[in-house]
């Protein structure tokens, strides 16, 4: 493939990988924060303190996280920043699954009680993050707008 | 013989006159706290639904305590019955058969409690037959099987339920300055009450 493929491809899965991201933290900051931190108390992972914190910062480091992707600069640390907490969320949710919990997903908004397809999902985007990483670093140049 | 008899009817139908009438339900029976408060609550519950069970043993006392006896917040019960659950809408009659009679609170918190029990065999009856006297539990039965309005509520709270998107229990519904937002599942009181208390401190 000549570079000039690999560079509008890498930028299509940058555009995408963002705008995962952005979709993510914008449809939570629609809601009440205490809609998200509902959710997150479902995964009885996180300390019940941490909950309203996390609740209300979460949402906007994805659209920061989105933004910065979306932005390309130093595109190779933010895709696998990118890449490393669709790996934390995607763990998370395989953990609860495992579990047997009957949760609400969270991912984009409220609505999506996490199934099968919730982890497929998740694991897709997982392997987009993991290309663009792979991409980024793969390039002689940060792919540009 | 025939004044003692005469005597003895006559005072029975006095004592008969001077029993208390029971006293009339109210209204909306599944209304409760001051309609001047800020902020209105309303709840969807299926009572066969266990996250609805915890909200309402758990989250729903001291939420009453706290911020509906303070005038803070008004709360509104909307019946929200699911199909998958089986006997969801036969506990429902029997709670809103109970308000009719002034007994709601007591008995909806005695469907939550054993929802265990009556769930997989549909006891509700007798569930509630542990916590209420004969009669009363007469005048429910009679509600229950004969009333035609009985579900006239729950017709609307499902219409009310369908255009603020409900589409699962529990859900609150949380009313400030005609403004609807809506929190779906299960929700602990110390977020809650975090929420609520920022939302009250709001002008």
């Amino acid at each position: 493939m000549t570079n000039s493929r690999w560079k509008w491809l890498l930028l299509a899965g940058r555009v995408v990988l963002a705008g995962i991201f952005l979709a993510a933290g914008i449809a939570k900051l629609r809601e009440p924060w205490a809609q998200f931190a509902a959710s997150l108390y479902g995964f009885k992972l996180l300390p019940d303190g941490s909950l309203e914190t996390v609740a209300k910062t979460l949402p906007w480091a994805e659209v920061a996280l989105g933004l910065a992707v979306l932005s390309g600069i130093w595109l190779r640390w933010f895709a696998l920043l990118a890449s490393g907490v669709i790996a934390l969320f995607l763990a998370v949710l395989i953990r609860s699954y495992a579990m047997g919990l009957q949760v609400d997903c969270g991912c984009f908004g409220s609505g999506e009680a996490l199934g099968p397809m919730t982890i497929v999902r998740d694991s897709t985007m997982l392997v987009l993050g993991a290309a663009v990483t792979w991409g980024a670093f793969r390039s002689r140049k940060p792919a540009g707008l | 013989m025939r004044t003692i008899l005469l005597t003895l009817t006559t005072m029975l139908a006095c004592l008969t006159q001077s029993l208390p009438a029971a006293s009339p339900a109210p209204r909306n029976f599944k209304l409760t706290g001051s309609p001047s408060a800020p902020i209105t609550i309303e709840v969807y519950t299926d009572y066969e639904c266990p996250s609805c069970r915890n909200l309402y043993l758990a989250v729903l006392p001291d939420l009453t305590t706290q911020y509906v006896y303070t005038g803070r917040i008004q709360l509104l019960h909307r019946d929200f019955p699911l199909q998958m659950h089986k006997y969801t809408q036969l506990a429902t009659k029997y709670a809103n058969a109970a308000g009719k009679i002034g007994k709601y609170e007591l008995v909806a918190q005695q469907i939550f409690a054993t929802q265990s029990e009556w769930a997989a065999t549909g006891s509700v009856d007798l569930a509630v037959a542990k916590i209420l006297p004969n009669s009363d539990m007469a005048r429910i039965r009679e509600i229950v099987k004969s009333d035609a309005h009985l579900d006239d509520s729950v017709t609307a709270d499902l219409a009310q339920g369908n255009r603020d998107g409900v589409n699962q229990t529990p859900t609150l519904v949380i009313v400030k300055g005609g403004k609807r937002q809506k929190i779906d599942g299960f929700v602990p009181f110390p977020i809650l009450k975090s929420y609520l208390d920022q939302l009250l401190a709001q002008k």
